[in-house]
């Protein structure tokens, strides 16, 4: 008898770890989810903000066209983009082109000067700053989904929670991984 | 070192505090056992109680109590954009709402945060701090605030102060029992007891609340440490933080509010000035925890 209530006390631990496991392989794929959105609202602010940038810029210089084409192209990509390869392969695109405008206006002392010049500038920093924590939540989120996928015990469950491995968000540049730092 | 070596190493070292703590619930009751017999034991409900009833009202308004301790302000973001932007940043990459922000009138530099949850928290600095640090090294102070309210170190301490009190109270109506209402000793055949349990007893009702605090204060200082290793998994920058403690190591000016109820939430304790001893310090000593970050640098 007492044998018997031990291996039904045993049974039940093992169901409750497994209803455990397989729901932390689906919080961790909802996890995922929400930080690939949070990316995506970042990259929106930021571009958001670059149509003011590029009117800005232009007033001070304006036969930088070169420069701007190459910001308004990747921008216009950018809003394309669906996969986490394809946002990814745009954001390090437009990542890119901004940097080449903001070294612009190194140039230009007045368009420096300017407050709207100023403000936009903060906006744009803490904006990169965000895209990249953005970045690394999600990555950081994708690491625990796919361990948790992969290792014993979870991985018995992974048919069972339907759930994938995602892939990392991964920027082409490795300097991009780095916001632009303002100093106040 | 990997920061994120270092973050399970001190989760696991402050579960085992409060192991610990729990262990030492049981030893109290031993005693009280082993002394007052079954009589004895009717009293762990008051004061457990007693100790819920008095730690856990300040912990549910947590928030709001230190901000009126402390006289800090809140601000908006509009009202220090540049300061709003620096902490929404962190909380993105931790997964945190953005908490309140509020600024304290003081020329120490400092900063806390506290709340009974991640939807009610806040984080504050001095106007000392904001002067003082550049970006990089608020970024550092912010992540290790914010690393406070991921940890839920408010509920962790409120746990470790609840335990404490009752056992400080178990203690005393213990000693007072023993002193007013000897009586009851008689009702449990005292005698056929071994004295040598007698003795080691009443020496552990005597010392309980001591081992209690320096188990608590033990926790607080892993709890900091723990927060220190989980602002470099937010920022992967341990150069901000480990050049913000540069900057308070340099500085000799001490926060006005330094009521020992409030000492260990700021991120430099204010009680540092004082000569106390290691185990009565509720954060590692500055030195220490420069050295850790170091080490983590030499790795990016």
């Amino acid at each position: 008898m007492k044998v018997l209530v031990l291996v039904l006390v045993v049974l039940v631990i093992l169901a409750l770890l497994a209803v455990m496991s397989r729901n932390r392989l689906v919080r961790a794929s909802i996890s995922v989810d929400e930080a690939f959105a949070q990316i995506e609202v970042q990259l929106k602010r930021r571009s958001d903000l670059i149509p003011n940038l590029v009117e800005t810029v232009k007033g001070y210089a304006a036969h930088e066209s070169s420069t701007f084409e190459a910001v308004v192209a990747a921008r216009a990509k950018a809003t394309t983009a669906t996969t986490v390869t394809d946002v990814a392969a745009a954001d390090g695109q437009l990542t890119q082109a901004l940097r080449g405008l903001l070294a612009v206006t190194e140039n230009y002392p007045d368009l420096k000067a300017s407050t709207n010049f100023l403000s936009l500038q903060e906006e744009l920093s803490s904006t990169e700053n965000k895209v990249s924590f953005a970045r690394q939540f999600y990555n950081d989120n994708v690491r625990t989904l796919n361990s948790a996928i992969k290792t014993f015990p979870s991985s018995l469950f992974v048919k069972s929670a339907g759930v994938t491995t995602k892939p990392f968000y991964e920027v082409d540049d490795p300097q991009d991984r780095k916001a632009p730092q303002v100093k106040f | 070192m990997d920061f994120r070596k270092l973050q399970s190493a001190n989760k696991l070292k402050s579960t085992e505090l409060l192991f610990g703590m729990a262990l030492l619930v049981g030893v109290v009751i031993w005693a009280l056992l082993t002394y007052f017999g079954k009589t004895g034991v009717g009293v762990v409900p008051f004061a457990v109680g007693i100790a819920l009833l008095s730690v856990w009202g300040s912990y549910w308004a947590s928030d709001k109590i230190v901000l009126t301790m402390t006289g800090a302000k809140l601000i908006t973001e509009a009202d220090n954009k540049q300061l709003y932007d620096l902490v929404s940043e962190i909380c993105i990459a931790a997964g945190l709402p953005v908490p309140k922000i509020a600024i304290v009138e003081d020329n120490a530099p400092n900063a806390f945060a506290t709340g009974r949850n991640q939807d009610h928290a806040v984080i504050a600095f001095t106007t000392g701090i904001l002067r003082v640090m550049d970006r990089e090294e608020l970024q550092g102070v912010t992540a290790h605030e914010l690393a406070h309210v991921a940890n839920r170190d408010t509920l962790v301490s409120a746990i470790a102060a609840t335990t404490a009190g009752a056992l400080a109270l178990l203690s005393d109506f213990m000693l007072r029992m023993m002193i007013f209402g000897g009586g009851n000793r008689r009702d449990n055949n005292n005698n056929d007891q071994n004295p040598l349990a007698l003795v080691a007893s009443l020496v552990v009702i005597i010392l309980a609340p001591l081992a209690a605090l320096l188990l608590r204060l033990a926790i607080s200082r892993k709890r900091e440490a723990l927060a220190d290793v989980t602002a470099v998994a937010f920022t992967r920058n341990p150069t901000g933080l480990r050049r913000a403690l540069e900057v308070l190591a340099a500085d000799n000016t001490v926060v006005k509010q330094k009521s020992t109820a409030v000492a260990h939430i700021w991120i430099e304790s204010p009680l540092d000035g004082s000569k106390t001893s290691q185990l009565f310090s509720t954060h590692p000593p500055l030195a220490t925890r420069i050295a850790t970050l170091r080490a983590m640098e030499g790795n990016s």
